[in-house]
């Protein structure tokens, strides 16, 4: 008997040390739990409290840092940029009061908004552009090198005048600093935290930061002085939930408010209750198969398009999204300068026409390739309807699971037949384009190298004018199309749902939540 | 003591062939964590740093022995993604799972414990019948099913419950709480359904054991027949399935904490994992082998509370 009793203490002991170490553990994130008790009392007091849900964590507070699409969200509340997208893809000013471009496209100056204050008082000047410009070049963990390699020097000209010279003519400069590049943190903040100013961000934006539970959620407060306009939200809640139907219940529970991604099988009853509204827009990216123009089969360009022709991409929507994503023949989606619709429009596919490539390419009888792609249900589905798509004629596709780092070790090397891996996109043309197909280019996998498309690129990239930089696009698709160096697919939506509380949301072409002018009934 | 002294040496080679697993593991996945990171943006100078940054250029051997002789130091490493302590974050992390993990067990053991003693003594009853078939059942429901009816039950249809909403009990205790009954019920009945099993046939093991029916023979009601005699010989195969199931909880709740949005330690193993935020996968792998390890030794010294036999090292029938 005693002995149970004693194994009952000690049970009892182990259970009562896992909870202490439990409350412990609480009291450990104490310094980071403060202000939420004051959020959590805000909350019985009526305040105007927006929840919005993200598909994954947002791992970076800090923008020169960030490589994560879900760090933008809560940028789009907490930072504001230099140039910002309006709700059809223009770029407009937005710390930024006017500007001018010199007649060679190389030098930029930027007449700035007056008496604008970051979160921690600090003025917004002159100063504080150039030095983070300064930052995103030279900061070494700065992920923001690449798209500003053409910025040779930043120059203060009086405090409220920036000048940027550029070495070479680059029209999407503008583009990128409707990005992370273009947003603005607080100098005296970088200064005075260092390294840990990821978790102390400081911005201009309409909300300002007040914590982060890694994993969980971001919160932010109102800005009371904000530039533009009274913000009318209290606070914003960004919380994380990985799984996509488990986020769709909580927008119906009334837990969440907004949410970024709806999984496309649950769009159709939150459409038909009259609680919920859907956000169905085209985003800026694209998925499509790189296909090796550099070796066997694919350097013979008959080949490439009877594969490419053989894929019926209305079809292949409806399969895989239900209709929720737009079938693809370019780079260039709705929203983006380039978009064209005639280029864009999908075909159907023609069994004489690619019985006749076949001929052409000396492969009458058809012939088999290796099609890599990422182990995900989706892609998996990918590969087996192009799989069978191409079955008719003859062609066999031989299906190859691999990891992601491995597909894009693959891409580098340029060890592949075909592999399927898209673009997230970017507003700028030259950004879904150059990078890609411009022969030698660190993401060109598919080892294109068409001398006339890479100088009509080149010159796309230096034309200022949109109309004209909107034809030379338009050339260098037809280019592409005919080469079929490239196999476009599908462009995929934005599909935001939101409870019709919420008003003032309105669609951003990058397909960002913009919180400024948000209300809640 | 000794035992327990003993049972302590031990754990040290174990520890030491985890931490080498662990980080063998990481570097036997194909692929360049330098070049995942970061991804389609990268630049070949960027890439190149990186790889320096993150000691990729160095031979494994020096990797491996310059990271354990920081952990031996209690330092994990800065976190590749989020750029702080791993330690910090995996301390952020656990204090959720543990709460989910004693509550998915209060949950387990408050049905397995009744329905597992009811069924034994009333073997071939309706009331065993019923029981084996709804243990049967739970055991068959997937969790993430189970989880998503709750929320449709409780948080949407009725709005009972928060289908979300974990903040630490330090923080608010009541609202705690309230987030947290709908994943320890999800988890825990699942789980239960494991252990009244267990108990039913360990119980009934024992029960046709002489002692027992020396017992009966004595007189004694079957009452105190069973929960005092027979049930604490029958306790040492359950508490060996309860050590198991909480090492098992502990790294493996990722599917209830990502329903429920709960920021707890699974997830963070399986957000790393897809962030390639290696330096974080291997301090959590570890934490949690050293986790497993540590219960496994409460378990061995319950053991031997339970039954003195295993401390002389006779060993008893496990």
């Amino acid at each position: 008997m005693f002995s149970l009793k004693r194994s009952k203490a000690l049970l009892s002991a182990v259970l009562g040390t896992a909870l202490v170490a439990a409350g412990c553990g609480g009291d450990s994130t104490a310094p980071s739990s403060a202000p939420s008790s004051e959020t959590s009392a805000s909350a019985t007091t009526g305040a105007k409290v927006l929840n919005i849900g993200l598909k994954a964590d947002p791992p970076s507070m800090d923008p020169t840092i960030s490589t994560s699409l879900y760090d933008r969200q809560v940028y789009a509340s907490l930072y504001d940029k230099l140039f910002d997208l309006d709700s059809e893809g223009n770029i407009v000013p937005m710390l930024v009061d006017t500007y001018e471009i010199s007649p060679d496209g190389k030098t930029y100056t930027f007449k700035l908004k007056q008496g604008i204050k970051f979160h921690d008082g600090t003025d917004f000047n002159a100063e504080a552009v150039k030095f983070n410009f300064d930052r995103n070049l030279n900061e070494e963990q700065s992920r923001r090198k690449g798209e500003l390699k053409f910025v040779q020097s930043v120059s203060v000209v009086d405090e409220y005048t920036v000048q940027v010279q550029l070495s070479q003519p680059f029209a999407p400069f503008l583009s990128v600093l409707t990005d992370r590049s273009g947003m603005m943190v607080s100098p005296t903040a970088v200064k005075k935290y260092g390294a840990d100013y990821v978790n102390n961000p400081v911005g201009t934006g309409p909300f300002v930061f007040v914590k982060q539970v890694k994993g969980d959620s971001v919160t932010l407060k109102k800005n009371e002085n904000y530039w533009n306009g009274e913000v009318k939200l209290d606070e914003v809640n960004y919380k994380v939930f990985t799984n996509g139907s488990a986020k769709v219940q909580n927008l119906r529970s009334g837990m969440l408010d907004i949410i970024d991604e709806t999984p496309v099988k649950e769009i159709p009853a939150l459409e038909a209750d009259p609680n919920f509204e859907m956000i169905i827009e085209s985003g800026l990216g694209y998925q499509g198969l790189h296909l090796n123009n550099s070796r066997p089969p694919f350097d013979n360009k008959y080949l490439r398009a009877a594969v490419d022709r053989a894929i019926d991409r209305e079809a292949l929507v409806k399969v895989l999204f239900d209709g929720y994503a737009a079938p693809a023949r370019t780079a260039f989606p709705k929203g983006n300068l380039a978009y064209n619709e005639e280029l864009n429009t999908p075909v159907k596919p023609n069994p004489d026409e690619i019985k006749e490539l076949l001929a052409k390419g000396g492969k009458p009888n058809g012939f088999e390739f290796k099609l890599k792609i990422t182990t995900s249900p989706e892609n998996e589905q990918l590969g087996a309807v192009i799989q069978n798509m191409l079955k008719p004629y003859n062609i066999n596709v031989v299906l190859e699971k691999v990891e992601y780092g491995q597909l894009l070790e693959a891409g580098s090397k340029g060890e592949f037949d075909a592999m399927q891996l898209g673009w997230s996109g970017r507003p700028d043309p030259d950004l879904n384009f150059h990078d890609f197909v411009v022969t030698g280019n660190l993401n060109n996998y598919g080892r294109i190298s068409i001398p006339q498309l890479d100088e009509i690129v080149l010159q796309a990239r230096a034309e200022q004018d949109p109309e004209k930089r909107k034809a030379l696009y338009a050339e260098a698709t037809k280019i592409m199309q005919e080469e079929a160096a490239y196999s476009y697919l599908y462009h995929q939506y934005v599909l935001i749902g939101y409870n019709k509380k919420v008003t003032g949301l309105q669609f951003y072409p990058d397909g960002l939540i913009r919180t400024a002018a948000l209300d809640k009934q | 003591m000794m035992f327990v002294v003993r049972r302590l040496l031990l754990t040290i080679p174990i520890l030491l062939l985890v931490s080498i697993m662990t980080f063998s593991l990481i570097h036997l996945i194909p692929g360049d964590p330098a070049r995942v990171i970061l991804g389609q943006e990268a630049t070949p100078e960027a890439y190149a740093a990186l790889r320096a940054e993150l000691g990729l250029d160095k031979p494994i051997v020096v990797q491996y022995f310059s990271w354990l002789g920081k952990v031996l130091q209690g330092d994990l490493g800065i976190s590749i993604t989020d750029r702080v302590p791993v330690s910090q974050l995996i301390m952020q992390r656990l204090p959720a799972t543990v709460e989910l993990t004693i509550g998915t067990f209060l949950v387990a053991i408050l049905i397995a414990f009744p329905t597992g003693i009811l069924a034994a003594v009333r073997r071939g009853t309706w009331v065993d019948y019923t029981s084996t078939f709804a243990a049967l059942g739970g055991m068959s429901i997937p969790s993430f099913w189970l989880a998503m009816m709750l929320i449709i039950y409780f948080a949407v249809e009725n709005q009972w419950l928060p289908s979300s909403g974990y903040v630490p009990f330090s923080e608010d205790p009541v609202r705690n709480l309230m987030a947290m009954i709908l994943p320890c019920l999800a988890t825990g009945l699942r789980e239960s359904a494991v252990l009244m099993r267990m108990i039913r046939s360990s119980l009934l093991d024992v029960v046709n054991m002489d002692f027992i029916r020396t017992a009966k023979a004595k007189g004694l009601n079957e009452a105190r027949t069973i929960l005092g005699h027979a049930l604490r010989n029958a306790m040492i195969p359950v508490v060996t399935t309860s050590g198991l199931m909480i090492a098992g909880l502990l790294g493996g709740l990722v599917i209830t904490e990502s329903i429920f949005s709960i920021p707890g330690f699974g997830r963070l193993i399986v957000e790393s994992v897809f962030k390639r935020d290696y330096v974080t996968v291997q301090g959590a792998i570890l934490v949690s082998a050293v986790l497993v390890v540590l219960v496994n030794l409460i378990v061995d010294i319950l053991y031997a509370v339970i039954d003195p036999r295993i401390k002389a090292g006779k060993g008893a029938g496990e």
